[in-house]
């Protein structure tokens, strides 16, 4: 698709890592247990106590990782703000259903049912950066990430919009892991853990001048359901992969998710190297959004000239997206 | 924008005033709503007043041609009828479909199975069997794709969930796919059913009226809950024109904005509604007083329709085209409403008459715009037969995630 570059300007995490910083990188914590809570940072710079204390985990993970994206780039609002989400503010909608299915429909409190719409995160960030521009949430399984992800690269390079924050953003409770567990989504002796994800980046065509260098440039999004290989080349080949290509991709240690990855591999994109990237952050509907971010940083500290970060979700919904380093010319 | 011109080829609905698009020109011409107390949806508020759609899970599921034991949730269901009739008229062959592209809009997703089984699923009932299957429909994405996979094998699926602006959110992804050029067939829409969940959740915010809603009405004292499912098949006029398969209306503009004031209501200057509008406007290269209908997101709340009137008046002065609010018809179709609505705008276009506001007696006063009637199309002033050209379609959602499409003839 012809029309401007695109560049990830900044990006940061809330993970089962370091939160807020790259030092993690160096030495990544190892999780043993099955499943694992993000580690929070301080939240006083993003948000009052008083506010705090209203929202959900998700929530004021979602305004801080923004927050802080914002202020790398020198900015007090984006033109547009798209989020990815796989169940929104988990936590207040189990609230607000425990308490319905245990004490009936009489006496339910508002707040929770306010927060559980999936939408409420963006907007939360919205209401807070005082953002009138486009805004729209995702919630798509395993691409919920690279759906927002998408519907920005589209909006750039039509020119339509000078910068756009993106965010992945969802919780994992010990009820929703429970669930996951017997669903055979994770656990069941999973060689590996689940995780929680909060990651904002700023996306810009260069439209002004910001405090630092891009950390990449974003070259292509793909969204596909069930592909067959002949689909998936075809995808790939109309991203005109560079010779030098580092794959994040998503296995997470349970044996149905990391085949799909595996038949891909092989099939497609055989010898090039792979990094299974939920090893340092976990699974969860939104991980990628985690693999996205690890991906910039990696580019921008020279660990990898190109990325290809690649999704697919055990229910046939996949995405591959490019991340170029920057060209010197 | 004429080399990649987007037009309509197929559209299909369900809601409370019918299943199939025949049954709901019906209604809407006849003046004849859909809300009702409840039937269908297990509840204790069954005083409540709700559009839903007139037929059991397995009524549907036996219209569908889908065995009795597969686990399937409501919103899946509605989405599946609506999806097969839009395809249907659209012309577009299974064989199509790998080529196309699935955007549903949807937030309730399977939630109605996850809130009959949630505590089976915790483990705190003493059902022995937890039915899984019904963790894995939970998601928004699980219910699109059950949609989706019922008509074939999409090229791409993907799901938006910005409350009620989902489905106009999603036609407008659709409608953005197609002008970049990534695809020349996009299906775009929303499907959403009842819910214990949200049906408690509007309750808790006391904006649930007990009596059929009065949209734009100065008593308006709240909405009512529905549920339904609509598709639009939008298509780049050259892939139209090459399979020549006949043009329903054309989507010439869309506009999205953030209110950016408050989780569960409208700001006073409608701020996100007039600018989502004036981008639908401005994109379709038209003036205010091209517009000769809106169909207004209009819920029937004390908050919602003052707000929506204020930004109608910032973009149209003291005269406003004719303009009514649906939603006495079906409800508050929740993540639907915005594709569920451009239906009836397209019927409203292809058979030349104006949607009627159900329940109205008296226009909410403006007294920023006091020379303004803010009269809705009501019955009995040539609703029936009358010459319209270009339509708004508003579709506005918690979180302040507001839209606008333009459709035109």
């Amino acid at each position: 698709m012809e029309g401007k570059k695109i560049f990830v300007q900044a990006a940061n995490q809330i993970s089962i890592q370091k939160p807020l910083c790259r030092e993690w990188m160096e030495n990544p914590i190892a999780y043993s247990e099955p499943f694992s809570r993000s580690i929070d940072p301080d939240f006083k710079p993003y948000v009052s106590p008083v506010e705090g204390r209203r929202m959900g985990k998700v929530l004021k993970r979602a305004l801080a990782v923004s927050l802080q994206t914002l202020r790398d780039c020198g900015l007090d609002q984006p033109d547009a703000i798209i989020t990815g989400t796989g169940l929104g503010s988990v936590e207040s909608t189990e609230a607000f259903l425990l308490d319905m299915c245990q004490n009936g429909e009489q006496l339910l409190k508002p707040t929770h049912f306010m927060q559980s719409t999936h939408n409420t995160i963006g907007s939360l960030v919205a209401i807070q950066t005082r953002c009138h521009g486009y805004n729209a949430t995702y919630s798509h399984k395993q691409i919920s990430f690279e759906s927002a992800l998408y519907d920005a690269y589209l909006q750039l390079k039509a020119g339509e919009t000078g910068n756009v924050l993106v965010g992945g953003h969802d919780g994992t409770t010990p009820d929703y892991f429970r669930l996951l567990e017997l669903a055979d989504y994770v656990g069941n002796g999973m060689n590996g853990t689940c995780g929680e994800a909060a990651m904002a980046a700023l996306l810009s065509v260069g439209d002004r001048s910001y405090p630092n260098p891009p950390l990449c440039e974003l070259a292509g999004v793909k969204l596909l359901n069930r592909p067959t290989i002949g689909q998936w080349k075809s995808a790939l080949d109309s991203l005109s992969l560079p010779d030098d290509l580092v794959v994040f991709s998503g296995e997470n240690g349970h044996p149905l998710n990391d085949s799909c990855y595996a038949a891909v591999l092989q099939a497609v994109l055989h010898g090039r190297p792979a990094v299974p990237y939920k090893r340092w952050f976990g699974e969860c509907f939104t991980a990628s959004a985690l693999g996205f971010y690890a991906a910039a940083e990696y580019i921008r500290s020279g660990k990898a000239k190109n990325v290809l970060l690649l999704t697919i979700g055990r229910s046939g919904e996949a995405a591959v997206v490019l991340l170029k380093g920057l060209s010197v010319d | 924008m004429s080399a990649n011109r987007i037009v309509i080829t197929g559209s299909g609905v369900i809601s409370a005033i019918g299943a199939g698009k025949e049954e709901t020109l019906q209604s809407l011409q006849q003046g004849v709503g859909g809300v009702a107390p409840v039937r269908y949806l297990q509840t204790d508020h069954t005083e409540c007043m709700v559009g839903e759609v007139k037929m059991t899970n397995r009524e549907m599921m036996a219209r569908l041609g889908i065995p009795s034991d597969v686990p399937v949730v409501r919103t899946s269901l509605l989405g599946m009828l609506a999806l097969r009739e839009a395809l249907q008229e659209s012309g577009l062959s299974r064989e199509d479909l790998a080529e196309t592209a699935f955007i549903n809009g949807t937030t309730v997703g399977g939630m109605d199975k996850s809130e009959q089984f949630y505590l089976d699923f915790l483990g705190e009932t003493a059902s022995s069997e937890v039915p899984v299957a019904y963790i894995k429909t939970h998601d928004c994405g699980a219910s699109t794709d059950m949609i989706a996979d019922y008509a074939g094998r999409f090229g791409m699926t993907t799901s938006i969930s910005t409350a009620c602006s989902s489905a106009a959110n999603a036609i407008i992804l659709g409608a953005r796919m197609i002008l970049a050029g990534e695809c020349d067939k996009v299906v775009a829409g929303g499907a959403e059913c009842l819910s214990k969940f949200h049906l408690n959740g509007f309750n808790t915010l006391m904006i649930l009226d007990q009596q059929p809603c009065r949209p734009m009405d100065a008593g308006r004292a709240g909405l009512n809950l529905g549920e339904g499912a609509a598709y639009l098949v939008l298509e780049s006029e050259a892939s139209a024109q090459k399979r020549g398969a006949k043009v329903l209306g054309v989507l010439s503009g869309f506009g999205n904005a953030c209110d950016a004031f408050h989780q569960t209501a409208s700001s006073p200057e409608g701020e996100g509604a007039f600018l989502a509008m004036r981008q639908a406007l401005s994109m379709a290269g038209l003036q205010p007083s091209d517009v000769d209908y809106i169909n207004c997101h209009g819920t029937g709340t004390p908050n919602n329709d003052p707000s929506e009137l204020r930004a109608m008046h910032r973009l149209f002065g003291n005269v406003l085209p004719p303009f009514s609010s649906t939603k006495g018809f079906t409800g508050h179709t929740t993540s639907a409403s915005g594709s569920i609505e451009a239906v009836f705008c397209l019927l409203a276009l292809q058979h030349q008459f104006l949607p009627v506001n159900l329940n109205f007696s008296s226009p909410i006063a403006d007294e920023e715009h006091p020379e303004s009637d803010n009269m809705p199309v009501t019955a009995g002033n040539q609703a029936l037969r009358h010459p319209i050209r270009r339509v708004l379609c508003n579709a506005f959602g918690f979180g302040g995630n507001d839209s606008s499409i333009l459709l035109e003839v």
